[in-house]
């Protein structure tokens, strides 16, 4: 029996050791340190989609920049006419508890003014699905990250990572991901609200590489509570820029353009 | 008209120096309506304007053109009428400099509708505050020249010929700051401005750092009281009240901040005016006093999340060696209360801002509802609310107004 008990025990070592080789937070480490170059910009196109089908559209010229940890980044609304020329000036700290350095500059005020880094984070960015929070980069730290699984999503191998939020102002409470072995790009997310409750769900689709470095082109929120979308299209990425960090400056923000 | 072929002129020039250049032309704007009833009897029509707004951005390589165009029809205001040179200047600039010429709207300072270090472009007050507030600030000829890097901002201003506000005094106009009937007769005169030579230009500076977790500047501007001081004298028959605007020389020295705090973010200014010219009570003599005056202002922007943004701004006047005839108190201090909420996807925007004249208890609130039919056309409907007995708000107590507006982008 002792014997039986023993095999037992090491075909289990055996057969969960992939999964115990690494840990959720290791896993999420590696995907925050995938390759995607020292500075990068995109033209993104939010779709908006509600419960009846009616669609707005915001367009938005995209900059970042990796300090060390952190991250500076430039955006400016290029659609609708009413915000176009509207931008936001973010510097994106890594610390845990630092919050963020915010700037909006508001075209038809000709000024800019700063806003709460800590507060935004939590909000919806501009109507969308997506919250300022999804826009940005996060800390690993800042959720607890647990391996749940490896399975095959949509014929590639991925790892199931469920981060539950420390932050009890968060909207969500945990999110389970999705992410592609090969790429270390999250393909599939689910957020649960603070009641546990499935909120929104995220599908990434047409993964491929741009210059050496994965990107996705078609990223698509649905807030399954209120049966609302966002389709976020991301087009002419570039990479490695060769912008320097005095470029992401409130005069550039003002400018409207690098 | 000087100033459309002045502009033509110049985007001609520039146009034939780009001549085979590879350039990138953006071209946009918006036309708007805007209609407004009093909301007490007789429930006259306070205003009623239809406006096209055109701008164009052309632009190569470091440099470009900018040029903003108003095409008004005023049902009102004859005066009102016609195509409005808005904006028109030329930009240059480098990694680390920037040169502006033209005609531009300077914004100095961290306050929302309050000058303290704002002291650069003027206001129109044709319809007083009741209009969008980059309608009301008036551009300026200026050169600008600017330096900057990662955490600094520099600029150097130069404005040859200065702007001054406008007030209302056509009997038209629901907003005159005049009385426009009854005894006596008022006769004004608000535009003898300085000559228009080297000697009375505007020059000055202001330098501001972006550091992570706090904003500051400092600014400093050889200038002019630009909202102009009325003189008033009554004719040899007592029948007419003869107005005339007073400007004289005044230097500004100033600094603001801004930091945020969790969800707040805390802003202030302080400005010291100094030789600011003082209004008198008529008859107490017709010597000029000029006093060095403090002028100091504390704001809270509270961002609660769920796209709520709260504001809340105090601001404080302060003329030592106070004498009796001034016609303004030795303190004065008005406050402003901002309460946004956005809803529906933020296509529905419910906002309210007040003044509030603390030291005559008076105020004025612009409530209003603003929704995004399509991504193009906005509707608009709001209510500004006078109230008060004495002060600045005082004149107009019996103008309040519901209006609507319509905006299609382009």
């Amino acid at each position: 029996m002792k014997l039986r008990i023993s095999i037992l025990i090491s075909v289990l070592a055996i057969v969960s050791a992939p999964l115990n080789a690494q840990s959720g937070r290791e896993i999420i480490q590696q995907v925050k340190d995938r390759p995607d170059g020292d500075s990068r910009y995109s033209e993104m196109t939010m779709t908006l989609i509600s419960k009846k089908g009616k669609e707005r559209i915001r367009k938005i010229n995209s900059y970042s920049m990796d300090i060390g940890q952190d991250k500076k980044t430039l955006m400016f609304f290029t659609y609708p006419g009413d915000v176009a020329g509207t931008g936001f000036l973010t510097w994106d700290y890594d610390q845990i508890g630092k919050d963020d350095d915010k700037w909006l500059y508001l075209p038809a005020m000709k000024k800019t003014r700063r806003i709460s880094g800590s507060s935004a984070k939590k909000d919806y960015f501009m109507g969308t699905d997506f919250t300022y929070d999804d826009m940005g980069s996060r800390n690993i730290d800042e959720d607890e990250h647990k391996l749940l699984r490896e399975e095959e999503l949509e014929g590639q191998s991925c790892w199931v990572i469920e981060s539950e939020s420390k932050d009890p102002q968060d909207i969500f409470s945990r999110k389970v991901r999705w992410i592609r072995k090969d790429c270390l790009m999250a393909v599939k997310v689910v957020f649960y609200d603070r009641q546990g409750i499935l909120h929104r769900e995220l599908h990434v689709s047409d993964v491929k590489q741009v210059d050496g470095f994965w990107t996705a082109a078609k990223l698509h929120m649905t807030n399954v509570q209120v049966t609302h979308q966002t389709l976020l299209s991301i087009d002419n990425p570039q990479f490695n820029t060769g912008l320097s960090e005095s470029s992401f400056t409130v005069v550039k923000l003002e400018k409207g353009e690098l | 008209m000087k100033r459309f072929a002045l502009l033509l002129g110049f985007m001609g020039t520039w146009l034939f120096l780009m001549a085979q250049e590879e350039t990138e032309y953006d071209f946009s704007g918006f036309a708007d309506t805007y209609h407004a009833v009093r909301s007490s009897e007789p429930y006259m029509l306070m205003s009623s304007r239809t406006r096209l707004r055109t701008e164009l951005d052309i632009s190569r390589g470091r440099s470009s053109l900018f040029a903003s165009l108003n095409s008004k029809y005023n049902a009102i205001l004859d005066d009102q009428n016609g195509i409005e040179l808005r904006e028109a200047y030329f930009d240059f600039s480098s990694e680390h400099w920037d040169f502006r010429a033209g005609r531009q709207i300077v914004i100095w300072g961290v306050s929302d509708g309050m000058r303290i270090t704002d002291v650069v472009s003027p206001m129109d007050m044709t319809e007083f505050l009741a209009r969008d507030y980059d309608d009301i600030r008036i551009p300026v000829n200026a050169l600008k020249l600017g330096y900057s890097n990662t955490f600094l901002r520099s600029e150097l201003i130069f404005i040859p010929v200065s702007s001054f506000f406008i007030f209302p005094d056509s009997p038209d106009n629901p907003w005159s700051v005049f009385p426009t009937s009854g005894f006596p007769v008022y006769e004004v005169d608000l535009e003898q401005f300085p000559e228009k030579r080297l000697a009375n230009s505007e020059f000055g500076g202001r330098v501001s750092f972006f550091l992570s977790g706090l904003d500051f500047s400092i600014a400093a501007l050889h200038s002019w009281n630009k909202m102009p001081v009325l003189e008033q004298n009554p004719s040899t028959a007592m029948d007419t009240l003869f107005v005339k605007g007073l400007y004289e020389r005044m230097d500004m020295l100033g600094a603001d901040f801004s930091f945020p705090l969790w969800q707040l973010v805390i802003r202030g200014e302080a400005a010291l005016y100094l030789g600011e010219i003082q209004g008198t009570d008529p008859g107490t003599g017709s010597d000029i006093v000029l006093r060095n005056t403090g002028n100091f202002l504390f704001g809270v922007d509270w961002y609660p999340g769920h796209e709520w943004t709260i504001t809340a701004q105090y601001s404080h006047k302060f003329i030592p060696d106070y004498i009796e005839r001034l016609d303004s108190k030795k303190n004065t201090a008005l406050g402003t209360l901002g309460i946004t909420k956005k809803v529906f996807r933020s296509t529905l925007s419910l906002s309210t801002f007040a003044y509030v004249d603390l030291s005559n208890k008076g105020f004025f609130m612009r409530s209003s509802a603003d929704y995004a039919l399509s991504d193009q056309i906005h509707l608009m409907l709001g209510y500004d609310w006078f109230h008060g007995d004495e002060g600045m708000f005082a004149l107009y107590n019996q103008n309040s107004e519901i209006w609507i507006k319509a905006k299609y982008s382009f």
